[in-house]
């Protein structure tokens, strides 16, 4: 009877903190984007400077998903397949983004390639400009997603082992071949779901961009600084319009990554 | 000889996995290695496969050393502890791997795939996937898997660890018969000296990266040449304080001695035999076996193992007996000894 008491309290703490600080935060989004009808919410999603925004963050994200994708199987790989001196720290390191604020990434990145940065001298020669230019928003979204990929499938490809791989080498199999057979197929529901972690991550990205980018609107302004930009600007309903751009990709992530989860448990059972 | 090792070392680390490793298997035997864990057994198994490269020694194979030739060329039959199945495939096209690659004929697949199937008993089973079959039946499929490509020397690493005990006996005699039927140089490496003693036809002892002894069970059980093997193989028990044993005397340089279950002889007093080569015992305990009872019983503060046929005396926990030890392995640290009890010949010839 006590037991039961209590459990219908800690369900209704859970259900009433997760609708107060969660879904009624979401809903005032979507509440306010269409508070003004739905023309207006068109008219501000369809903005050009808010349909560059959206362009940059997705070519930032897509970048980034690739990069780091590709990066991420290769330090899974190597931290699971080899024995070396140093592979602890190693494994610390690719965590940094995870302990660092974003806004450090950003001034970290300004410290580098900025005016006063020791590689100015190397970019400028070769005439590319990082800070406040585009290059500059799609290598913080990288930092800052870095570990995403691998952290994901390190401990899975530990757990899993290279018995397999060994057991298909032994057989006469070569190294690309066993990689396509049997490592991708053993990493893809792990590796899926750290790309769709990377992606929500990345989309969202706030402190580093607003460092790195300038802020320039309609050349270098992410979605979500756009968002900020319109809010401080009173445009209220915009904003709010934009944000609905993101809640909504967000929840589609979202879903997928359950989808993921749910398929992910499935096959190891 | 078929395989031969000779004066193998391999290090990892700190730890010596092998250390001065040589034996030989001739064509066509199923030779157990048998050691505790952490005795570079599996290491040695690793090192024949090509799995592992040896720090120093040769490696030979039909004649032909095989340190330089990739494991992929030594044309060996491997299969996990684990079964390291691919779980992303079917059992058909598991067993298919070793041939695809080697790009043989679909036709050719196709009936050596069928005709593996039906070795180990899985008809109707080949489209499903590692994850819906039982334990044995992994097993099966992988042990398919390593002999699907022909090969001439087939690796078994603790084939029955993952397989649960009443399963594990069918299977050992299944994979004997069937190792047999096929006619492959086989080794397996094990833990378990029951599993080693039933299945192989020579057990090879390894202990701290060291070979202790090779030979076919009944000779290592009957002839141990290392106080390891003496402890390791066969239920026993060891003591010191062996001269105190009625019928046996301190032998110099033996400081300690181990008993077999089928050493000791225990009668009620009343039915005493010889009673200058006996002791008096205390009983213990008594387990039911099965098959027989396993008794301890507490010889002046040794306590022995023994065992009991069902139909003989029933003892009591706590009753007297009579205890005779007939014979004993005496060791030191090097050697093994047999004895026998002096006492029963002394008796014998009086009585005649």
């Amino acid at each position: 009877m006590k037991d039961r008491i209590i459990k219908t309290i800690l369900i209704l703490i859970g259900v009433l903190f997760t609708f107060l600080m969660l879904i009624l935060p979401l809903a005032i989004v979507l509440f306010y984007a269409l508070r003004e009808g739905v023309v207006m919410f068109f008219s501000a999603i369809t903005e050009p400077f808010a349909v560059a925004a959206l362009n940059l963050t997705l070519l930032s994200t897509g970048i980034t998903l690739v990069v780091n994708t590709v990066f991420g199987m290769f330090a899974a790989w190597t931290i699971t397949k080899y024995r070396f001196r140093g592979k602890q720290v190693l494994t610390a390191l690719i965590d940094i983004p995870f302990s660092i604020s974003t806004v450090i990434a950003g001034l970290a990145f300004i410290a580098v390639f900025g005016r006063i940065g020791w590689a100015n001298p190397i970019t400028e020669a070769l005439n590319i400009r990082i800070v406040f230019a585009v290059p500059g928003v799609v290598l913080t979204a990288i930092f800052v997603t870095f570990p995403f990929v691998s952290r994901e499938l390190i401990p899975m490809m530990q757990a899993q082992g290279n018995e397999e791989e060994e057991a298909a080498a032994l057989m006469g199999a070569k190294g690309f071949y066993i990689f396509r057979k049997i490592t991708l197929p053993k990493m893809k529901w792990g590796l899926l779901y750290g790309v769709i972690l990377t992606t929500a991550r990345a989309m969202g990205e706030f402190g580093a961009a607003a460092v790195v980018s300038g802020r320039l609107r309609g050349r270098t302004n992410t979605l979500p600084l756009h968002i900020e930009m319109l809010f401080n600007e009173f445009q209220l309903t915009a904003a709010f319009a934009v944000s609905s751009i993101l809640v909504m990709i967000s929840v589609i992530i979202l879903i997928l990554r359950h989808v993921v989860e749910h398929r992910m448990k499935q096959e190891e059972g | 000889m078929y395989v031969e090792l000779k004066n193998i070392n391999k290090q990892f680390g700190d730890f010596q996995a092998s250390r001065h490793v040589s034996f030989t298997i001739e064509r066509g035997q199923l030779i157990g290695l048998l050691g505790p864990s952490g005795s570079g057994k599996t290491t040695i198994l690793r090192m024949i496969a090509g799995l592992e490269t040896p720090d120093s020694g040769d490696i030979f194979i039909d004649g032909v050393r095989v340190n330089d030739i990739p494991a992929a060329k030594r044309g060996i039959g491997f299969v996990f502890q684990s079964y390291a199945l691919f779980r992303y495939m079917s059992v058909f096209d598991n067993i298919a791997f070793g041939l695809k690659v080697q790009k043989k004929e679909q036709a050719f697949i196709q009936a050596r795939v069928t005709e593996l199937i039906k070795l180990i008993g899985l008809e109707g089973m080949e489209k499903r996937r590692p994850h819906q079959l039982s334990g044995g039946q992994r097993q099966r499929v992988a042990f398919a898997r390593a002999l699907a490509p022909n090969p001439h020397l087939l690796l078994l690493d603790e084939p029955f660890a993952a397989i649960d005990a009443k399963v594990r006996k069918e299977l050992r005699a299944w994979l004997r018969e069937t190792i047999t039927k096929v006619g492959i140089t086989s080794i397996f490496v094990t833990h378990d000296q029951e599993e080693a003693v039933e299945v192989a036809d020579e057990i090879i002892i390894t202990h701290q990266g060291q070979i202790e002894q090779k030979g076919t069970p009944i000779d290592i059980y009957r002839n141990p040449k290392t106080p390891f093997a003496a402890k390791f193989v066969g239920e026993s028990t060891e003591i010191s304080a062996y001269h105190q044993l009625p019928g046996f005397e301190q032998v110099d340089g033996f400081d300690r001695a181990v008993i077999r279950p089928e050493f000791v002889r225990m009668t009620k007093v009343a039915k005493e035999i010889y009673p200058h080569a006996s002791g008096r015992g205390v009983i213990e305990d008594i387990f039911f076996r099965g098959n027989a009872l396993e008794v301890r019983v507490d010889l002046s503060g040794e306590k022995i193992t023994a065992y009991q046929q069902l139909d003989d005396d029933a003892f009591e926990v706590g009753e007297e007996v009579s205890v005779l030890i007939h014979r004993l392995y005496l060791s030191n640290e090097q050697e093994v000894r047999m004895v026998e009890n002096l006492a029963i010949n002394h008796v014998g010839s009086v009585f005649i």
